[in-house]
């Protein structure tokens, strides 16, 4: 605060204060009056002084001072302000106003003066540094720019900074205001310093709205931040503001127009129009619109996506019209990827890359790229191509000499902004060879050839690395490697050796360098034939005598190429006899055999083949075999493309081995092929594509000394088998009522196709036109099969077949190939009279000795008897406790019990006639060795056997052992009668309280036991059946004993054990003639016909 | 002689002088030399209306492509964006005599021609993938330049007209990327009506 005295003097004409004394009253108004003058006086003094002393200061230098004028004061009027310090220092002002230079800090006494006609006016202040104020000058600007296609204002303006005395910070407030109605839509601050010198500024906004939409204006203002002045410090004033617009013309137009833009940004697009827009639209999104000044709309897009290549389309739409914009949205460039820099040559550097993430922007805004070497200062330009392809990204640098060491930077550059990779290479490191091309060969000799080829570039400071692949058609491929000097004129040349005569190479290089980076591409392959050699082997002989024993024909195999060393013109035959040599012929290539006449003396034949360069070493044979007595034939069968042969070691062979086979089919001299084993081999595999299957082969192995050979063994073989073509021929031999004797012949072995390993003989009955064997592998239970595998046999009996019936036979042979065709033949059995003889008398004898061996036993025991079943009933008459009326016991006659009659024994025929199994015959169709034998018959122990029954057997020459299987099932079987008559069955009860093995009675009859089943459940049934069984129904037996006695309480219905009467059955087991049977028509009544289960019947 | 050579020439130059001399002449004089470069084909009319039923029969094709690569909202604006005014096009006289109609398609067709190669250079760089347009405004462009040919052609050998006064449409080189793509859209739906009725009037 200023403090402010105000000193006045008092005039000098104011009277004395003494001499006011004279009334009081008087005087007191009198003194009143004075009073009110002098303070009007006062006051009057008082105004007319300067008041309100301000100091402000633009630059800390100087103070500008300024003060209130009196009211009275006018034109004319002098001030002098004096500064009362140390150096009274005064300064005169006409104005209120006065500029002091800056006061120390602390208080100063300022007096000014009103200089003025009347008097002086002196006013005194207190001034200090804290009661001045610092506020700048107004900035002025220098100069505002506005850049339309960025949206940028560039502000200039001069700080001033020289009015300042020293180093100072300088805040500037900037402001921008836009649209009509100027909004202020940045308020900024911007520090500097200023130095004491002037010093232009610049500053930049850019506008998130392009400047064509509205009118923008800045203005600026300072603010000095001295830390030293104590006093007040104030913003300055706002400079002048500074306009800029675009100026539109008549059309329409929509900003900004094709700005690139980061994808993700926020963007605003105006349109400046005289017309009323209706929409507005990005793409197919509709946008709200902001009113700008006059019909101008803008739009506002947050977070725009990315544009296709033609951008993205901003429309403004009016009543008639569309006006646009096109923005591109996308990305700046990605870091450059895989940056690899290789040459071919040495000459030139190839920098590859991958660009990265797309930019999504092209044409001229795709990315540009620049490779610069930083070791040169060189660079190269991408040049740009219109659709790229990660392929295109490359770059080419021309190598500098001298210079191997490369320092590459790739700059990306594109509307959004850049980025760079860099790559440090060896250039003698990273070398990627062309293709080699120009392939040239030449002899050296016939195993070696020089190799030439171009290589385009300059490799002198380098060596190469080259693989030469060489092919054949026959062997595997072979890679050789060669290490090269580089040269400058890019013509190489290497020997390749270690080839063989007359062989067509295939040739193809492909280099790299020592230092290994990358193989070239393979070269083009070329094709070379290598000269001729003499042939290295004499050709593979054999020998065979011809079927006369008097010419020798030699047969040799054509050398093949890696032997031959060229081509063959002829071979040279020649034969030697104690050491004497004679050259018996040339024969030209295309023959391979050589029919020599010699004696039998042991000769030894050679062979030598010819090329045009010379001749092979002789393959030499020993015209005579080796005797060996010891020779098997053995059999082989291969294995689909070969057969496998196996031998003893025999260190006593010296030479090879030889293996030769020929269709055995062919007459001698059979030689189809031969083959030499190395003689210390056990084990060969003969392969050849003439083995067919199905063919007997024969193979022959030979051993070897000194050039002579010994047949060691003899093997017949198929290469695979297969079923015999035709059926065995086969004839009835014999045929008689119960049996058929076949005879067949062997099949010839080209027919045979394999090793012969048996027949099987079908059989079953069946007239020609009625009955064919069908499905004969399917296991029915009416065909007969029987297996013979003893290759010898030659015949067949089949026994225990019914006499007068046709059978239908077959034959076929198989092999391990399978199944041959059959042949098949009907036969008709001869009718059996002397059977039916005996199956009449044989029953007739058995009932005669049955009857006298009962009557007999039925005589020597009749006391037993009589005791046992008819014992001495006492007589009641002689009983007292009874005293029956006479008249009454003897009047009645039949009321007498037991009366003891002779008892008549029965004649009982048991007729024991076969086993469980019906038919034998008939069930044996699984294996042919099912036959019975003959004692197993009796096998069934409690089995009252009155007239024996041998079942059918098959005779056979060679019988099966285990054939006895089947007589467990030789059991007395009664048969027959229940196919008559239908057994009375017992009660379950009474059938299981039988004992089976007991002694008693035994059955008579039997229930028919199913032919199918097993021996054990024909067992089980016969045990089952094996309690007493009626003979027969007795109501339907018309014929009982009369004088059999009944027991009286017996159920009329059966007939139980230890009853006194009997049936007399005989009657009934013979059946009466069965008319319908169709055997009977045809060959009369049979015996055998009778104990037959037919099923055909 | 000098002197009679001197004052005759051009006394008699001005005498013929007239309005229009020095200026290319819309029609060429009947006995002025009318060469072509190639020999004519011998059935040029049926040329001309094969080339003209071709482009017309490619033409909404093209125009379908050139707007489709244009973006949105272009093919649901096509009134507004490619509405055919474009106001400097030659016109064409259906009605007209052979030789006036043939003087009218040289204009269009040249017309066209600028017009398709500043479409052409501007969706190189604007659509650089969109190879199908390219190939199609090329094509259209070889058809035009064969058929400018034909009818320049036509019109030396029957009507002696040697040289066509033609006009050409606004360079696009220097306007915005919207109006490229308008003023293309423009002209394509203005040569898509056009050269239907020119064919047809042929």
């Amino acid at each position: 605060m200023m403090n402010l005295s105000l000193r006045l003097r008092r005039p000098s004409w104011m009277p004395d204060s003494k001499r006011m004394g004279m009334t009081s009253d008087l005087q007191w108004l009198l003194l009143t009056c004075i009073l009110l003058y002098l303070m009007n006086q006062v006051n009057s003094q008082k105004r007319g002084a300067p008041r309100d002393l301000k100091c402000i200061t633009n630059n800390l230098q100087v103070w500008d001072c300024s003060w209130k004028a009196p009211s009275g004061a006018g034109h004319g009027t002098v001030y002098e302000v004096c500064i009362e310090n140390r150096s009274h220092s005064c300064y005169q002002s006409e104005k209120t106003n006065t500029k002091i230079p800056a006061l120390l800090p602390g208080d100063h006494e300022i007096t000014i003066n009103r200089l003025y006609d009347f008097g002086n006016l002196i006013s005194k202040f207190t001034l200090n540094e804290k009661n001045v104020s610092l506020i700048p000058d107004t900035p002025e600007i220098l100069n505002l720019l506005a850049d339309f296609s960025t949206s940028t204002l560039h502000l200039k303006w001069n700080d001033r900074g020289s009015v300042f005395p020293y180093h100072l910070n300088v805040i500037w407030e900037i402001k921008i205001l836009r649209k009509e109605n100027m909004e202020i839509v940045k308020l900024v601050t911007h520090n500097t310093t200023v130095n004491g010198k002037d010093t232009v500024h610049h500053w930049s906004w850019t506008s998130d709205m392009p400047l064509e939409c509205a009118p923008h204006s800045v203005g600026i203002r300072c603010y000095v931040d001295d830390p030293h002045f104590s006093g007040h410090k104030e913003w300055s004033d706002w400079s002048p503001l500074k306009n800029v617009s675009w100026s539109p013309d008549s059309q329409t137009k929509v900003f900004p127009q094709d700005k690139v833009i980061l994808v993700g940004s926020d963007i605003i697009f105006c349109c400046v129009t005289q017309e009323k827009v209706l929409s507005a639209q990005i793409g197919q999104t509709n946008c709200p619109l902001i009113h700008l000044d006059g019909e101008n709309v803008a739009i506002k897009i947050h977070n725009i996506s990315v544009s296709a290549n033609s951008g993205t389309n901003v429309v403004f739409t009016t009543e008639d019209n569309i006006f646009g914009t096109v923005i591109f949205a996308g990305y700046p460039p990605d870091i450059p990827q895989k940056l690899n820099c290789e040459t071919y040559d040495l000459k030139e550097i190839v920098c590859t890359w991958n660009p990265g993430r797309p930019t999504a922007l092209v044409g001229p805004r795709n990315t540009s790229y620049t490779l610069f070497e930083s070791f040169s200062g060189k660079y190269v330009r991408f040049k740009r191509v219109e659709a790229p392809t990660n392929e295109s990204y490359q770059l080419l640098f021309q190598m500098r000499p001298n210079q191997e060491i490369y320092n590459f930077t790739l700059n990306a550059h594109n509307p959004l902004g850049r980025s760079e990779s860099t790559i440090l290479v060896n250039i003698t490191e990273k070398v990627y060879p062309r293709i080699p091309t120009s392939i040239k060969v030449k002899d050296i000799n016939s195993t070696a050839v020089t190799l030439s080829w171009h290589l385009p570039g300059n490799f002198a400071k380098i060596k190469l690395l080259c693989q030469i692949e060489i092919n054949t058609t026959n062997s595997v491929q072979e890679l050789r490697n060669v290490t090269i000097k580089g040269v400058e004129n890019s013509s190489y040349l290497v020997a390749v050796d270690k080839l063989n005569p007359y062989t067509i190479y295939t040739f193809r290089i492909r280099c790299s360098t020592e230092t290994f980076w990358k193989w070239s591409k393979w070269s083009n392959e070329k094709k070379y034939l290598t000269t001729e050699a003499i042939p290295s082997k004499g050709p593979d002989t054999w020998r065979e005598w011809s079927s006369d024993g008097k010419n020798l024909i030699i047969y040799w195999k054509p050398l093949p190429i890696n032997e031959a060393n060229g081509k063959i013109l002829s071979y040279n035959v020649s034969c030697s006899l104690d050491e004497e040599t004679q050259s018996l012929s040339e024969i030209p290539d295309p023959q391979h055999k050589a029919e020599l006449q010699l004696d039998k003396n042991d000769y030894i034949i050679s062979v030598v083949a010819k090329n045009s360069v010379g001749s092979s070493p002789p393959s030499k044979i020993a015209s005579m075999e080796i005797p060996n007595d010891d020779l098997k034939v053995e059999q082989a069968v291969g294995m689909g493309n070969g057969i496998l042969l196996t031998w003893n070691y025999d260190p006593n062979m010296t030479c090879d081995y030889v293996i030769k086979w020929c269709n055995s089919s062919r007459s001698e001299p059979c030689l189809m092929d031969w083959k030499k084993v190395p003689s210390n081999s056990t084990e060969t595999v003969i392969a050849s594509d003439q083995f067919r299957p199905g063919v007997r082969y024969n193979f022959f192995l030979y051993g070897c000394r000194n050039q002579g050979y010994q047949l060691l063994r003899s093997i017949i073989g198929y290469i695979e088998e297969l079923a015999p073509i035709v059926a065995p021929d086969f004839t009835v031999e014999d045929t008689s009522a119960d049996s058929i004797l076949v005879k067949w012949e062997d099949i010839p072995v080209e027919e045979l196709r394999g090793f012969l390993r048996g027949y099987l003989f079908y059989f079953e009955k069946g007239e020609r036109d009625t009955s064919k064997i069908r499905g004969l592998e399917s296991g029915r239970s009416d065909i007969k099969v029987k297996n013979i595998t003893d290759l010898s046999q030659k015949t067949l009996r089949i026994a225990d077949l019914q006499g007068k019936t046709s059978y239908h036979l077959v034959l076929r042979a198989y092999t391990d190939g399978g199944m041959g065709p059959e042949k098949s033949m009907f036969v008709v059995t001869k009718e059996n009279s002397v059977g039916l003889i005996i199956a009449i008398l044989i029953p007739v004898a058995v009932a005669v000795i049955v009857g006298v061996v009962t009557s007999i036993l039925c005589y020597r025991k009749r006391e037993w008897i009589k005791e046992t079943f008819y014992p001495d009933i006492p007589n009641p008459e002689n009983c007292k406790a009874l005293q029956f009326q006479k008249s009454v016991c003897e009047g009645n006659s039949p009321l007498k019990t037991l009366e003891m009659n002779p008892c008549t024994p029965n004649n009982v025929e048991v007729l024991e006639t076969r086993s469980t199994v019906p038919k034998i015959a008939d069930t044996e169709i699984v294996s042919p060795v099912t036959e019975r034998p003959e004692g197993s018959s009796g096998a069934e122990p409690e089995s009252h056997v009155v007239v024996s029954y041998c079942p059918p057997v098959i005779e056979e020459e060679a019988p099966t052992p285990g054939a006895d299987e089947a007589g467990g099932t030789s059991q007395v079987v009664y048969i027959d009668i229940q196919s008559m008559y239908q057994p009375q069955a017992k009660p379950e009860g009474d059938q299981d309280s039988d004992p089976v093995g007991g002694g008693g009675y035994k059955p008579q009859m039997h229930l028919p036991v199913p032919a199918a089943v097993g021996d054990l459940a024909a067992e089980d049934d016969l045990d089952k059946t094996a309690g007493y069984r009626p003979q027969a129904n007795v109501n339907t037996w018309s014929l009982v004993s009369p004088d059999s006695p009944r027991s009286t309480d017996s159920n009329s219905e059966t007939v139980s054990f230890g009853s006194p009467c009997s049936i007399n059955s005989r009657q009934f087991l013979i059946p009466p003639k069965d008319e319908d049977s169709p055997k009977s028509n045809g060959g009369g009544w049979s015996f055998t016909n009778f104990f037959q289960n037919k099923p055909n019947d | 002689m000098k002197v009679l050579a001197a004052g005759v020439v051009p006394l008699l130059l001005v005498l013929h002088w007239k309005h229009g001399a020095g200026s290319p002449l819309p029609i060429t004089p009947v006995n002025a030399t009318c060469a072509t470069r190639h020999p004519c084909h011998s059935n040029l009319m049926n040329q001309i209306r094969n080339q003209l039923a071709q482009l017309n029969g490619s033409a909404n094709a093209l125009f379908i492509l050139y707007y489709t690569a244009q973006g949105e909202p272009f093919p649901n604006n096509l009134d507004k964006l490619c509405g055919p005014n474009v106001t400097d096009f030659p016109p064409f006289h259906a009605n007209g005599t052979e030789k006036t109609r043939l003087v009218e398609l040289y204009r269009i067709i040249a017309y066209l021609g600028a017009s398709l190669g500043n479409i052409t250079r501007d969706q190189k760089v604007l659509n650089p993938n969109a190879l199908s347009l390219h190939s199609k405004l090329n094509a259209t462009a070889d058809i035009m330049r064969g058929l400018l040919s034909n009818v320049l052609c036509r019109l030396c050998n029957k009507y002696h007209v040697a040289h066509v006064d033609v006009a050409y449409g606004p360079d696009t080189s220097g306007k915005d990327v919207f109006q490229k793509k308008k003023l293309g859209c423009q002209l394509l739906g203005k040569y898509k009506q056009v050269i239907a009725v020119v064919a047809q009037a042929f």
